[in-house]
């Protein structure tokens, strides 16, 4: 565990230093960390539950649009803005779980597509409450300590701060209690039960967390794009993104979703570039590649490997 | 000795189909009661309605004079009782000590001593000595030591095992035998539905042998399988 807060650490200080060293990339860095955000908030539901959503671009929305709205049609400051979405976040996972987990599998799946596709049009249509089909703009912000959230690169160490807070609560949860409350529901509810588990709380607490969670990275990008539209952040796409962000790295891993991020967003950007229209080709041929020979995900299947190998080595000597 | 768990009149039925019927039993504390009967028979049903993971029709449950009827399983769990599956299914990239801790939490959400109960329990049943083993790769007879640790592990006053010997090769059997053997001297009650003949007549202080969802007799285990009602239940009218 020791390593994994070194590796941390490491990677922090290096994406600390990172504008200063390639500062003509910092939008392709601020997606890569805000999906490696998503993905790893995504995980601690579709992973260490393993209640696979495929609607947590409604969370991405609800924190872009409370930043939006709040920020340009009620003037609140941002960071009360995103309180509240996070808020709002955790109360929507609630009543979302407290509907669906009592379906198991693809069709929890199924019904979190629904749900979110119920947010789309409502962002599309109810144009009082969500400025309609055309989006929001966000045209003023505060400038708390003179710094200017429009600039690039704040926007890029909101999005590290965002990542790093998801990594490191994933971290923390990985060897506490509820972590193992969390594999326990994963692997088998009638044994989390024996173990004097109610699923049920278990799996709303994860909700709730990774709701909130992938809301405050709703809320950074709403600042990074400066402008919302309701077809693209509450799109089906989002979510599956997200969600194969975080299978594609490796599910239940503390790296894997960020390992995803890389991968998705590195290669996304290196095929677009070279590969102009062949990239989505590409794309898809990586995600059959991994769900085929790397079922567990690219972290994933190395550490099972690993694990099996040096307890193999020590039974042998 | 005052009871640890008792049921009156338990009926279950599935549909149309009656799997247990009017079935009441009595352990006292600090005895095994062995259920026996031949397939089909209700024992797993009996067992699922007073571990709460099936809810009966009819019938009252009472753990140490508390009703727990209603209570879903979870809060029985928390409140005394300890059950183990026939199909067992350790967490296969954790380690013994990890796949244990799960159940350790309930009583003791420091991990430090949790760690400490879960070690415990993995003594009880003679794993200590692999704790940091990944589950992956146990051989049966570990897998059910490790399963039985597990239930060990929530601290319960009544132990629930479902089938604990099945498949068992002589020696595990008799290892089996004796970590059972060992909890009752700590003064826990154990349940426990077996095919095995071998360990309900070494085990069982007390037997009720079931047959199509009814008890057809009970008594000493050896009275028990003497019995003709038992052996035509098994073998068939001639």
């Amino acid at each position: 565990m020791k390593k994994h807060y070194i590796i941390f650490a490491g990677l922090v200080l290096m994406g600390i230093f990172y504008p200063q060293m390639f500062p003509g990339y910092l939008s392709v860095a601020i997606t890569l960390l805000l999906y490696a955000g998503w993905a790893t908030a995504w995980d601690i539901l579709g992973g260490w539950a393993g209640q696979v959503s495929l609607g947590h671009a409604s969370f991405v929305g609800l924190g872009a649009y409370f930043v939006a709205v709040e920020t340009s049609h009620h003037e609140i400051a941002p960071w009360w803005a995103v309180l509240m979405a996070l808020i709002a976040a955790a109360i929507l996972a609630y009543l979302w779980g407290r509907l669906t987990f009592k379906l198991k599998g693809p069709y929890f799946t199924l019904s979190t597509i629904a749900i979110a596709e119920v947010f789309r049009l409502i962002a599309i249509n109810e144009g009082w409450l969500t400025g309609g089909a055309t989006g929001v703009f966000i045209m003023t912000l505060p400038e708390p300590f003179g710094l200017d959230l429009f600039s690039r690169q704040v926007n890029y160490y909101l999005a590290l701060a965002f990542a790093a807070i998801t990594v490191l609560v994933v971290m923390l949860i990985s060897r506490s209690k509820f972590g193992y409350q969390l594999r326990a529901v994963r692997e088998d509810e009638d044994s989390a039960m024996a173990s004097g588990i109610n699923p049920t709380t278990v799996k709303l607490k994860a909700f709730m967390l990774s709701g909130a969670l992938t809301a405050l990275g709703g809320g950074i990008y709403a600042i990074f794009l400066s402008f919302i539209e309701p077809h693209i952040i509450f799109y089906l796409l989002l979510s599956v993104q997200i969600a194969l962000t975080a299978i594609i790295g490796g599910r239940g891993t503390i790296w894997g979703p960020c390992i995803g991020a890389l991968l998705v967003v590195g290669s996304g950007e290196l095929f677009r570039t070279t590969f102009a229209e062949a990239n989505m080709l590409i794309y898809g041929l990586l995600i059959m590649v991994v769900v085929i020979f790397m079922p567990r995900g690219i972290v994933g299947e190395p550490a099972r490997y690993l694990i099996r190998r040096v307890y193999a080595k020590r039974a042998q000597s | 000795m005052p009871s640890a768990l008792r049921a009156d009149g338990i009926t279950v039925k599935f549909g149309g189909v009656v799997a247990v019927n009017d079935v009441s039993l009595d352990v006292e504390q600090g005895k095994i009661l062995g259920l026996i009967g031949p397939n089909g028979a209700g024992k797993t049903t009996l067992f699922n309605a007073l571990t709460g993971f099936v809810t009966p029709q009819a019938g009252r449950i009472y753990l140490h004079g508390n009703e727990i009827t209603r209570l879903p399983p979870y809060r029985r769990i928390r409140i005394g009782i300890g059950r183990t599956f026939q199909t067992e299914r350790p967490f296969e990239e954790l380690t013994l000590l990890e796949n244990v801790l799960v159940a350790a939490f309930l009583k003791e959400p420091k991990r430090k001593k949790a760690e400490r109960l879960a070690m415990d329990a993995l003594e009880k049943v003679g794993l200590a000595d692999r704790y940091d083993q990944p589950a992956l790769d146990l051989n049966l007879a570990r897998r059910r030591r490790l399963e039985l640790a597990k239930a060990l592990a929530v601290q319960p006053s009544v132990l629930f095992l479902d089938e604990m010997m099945a498949g068992l090769n002589p020696p595990a059997l008799k290892d089996m035998i004796g970590f059972v053997r060992q909890l009752t001297d700590q003064n826990l009650t154990i349940v426990m539905v077996e095919h095995i003949m071998e360990a309900i007549i070494a085990l069982s202080d007390h037997v009720i042998v079931m047959a199509n969802g009814s008890v057809i007799t009970e008594g000493l285990p050896g009275d028990v399988i003497e019995d003709p009602r038992v052996i035509t239940a098994y073998l068939g009218e001639d």
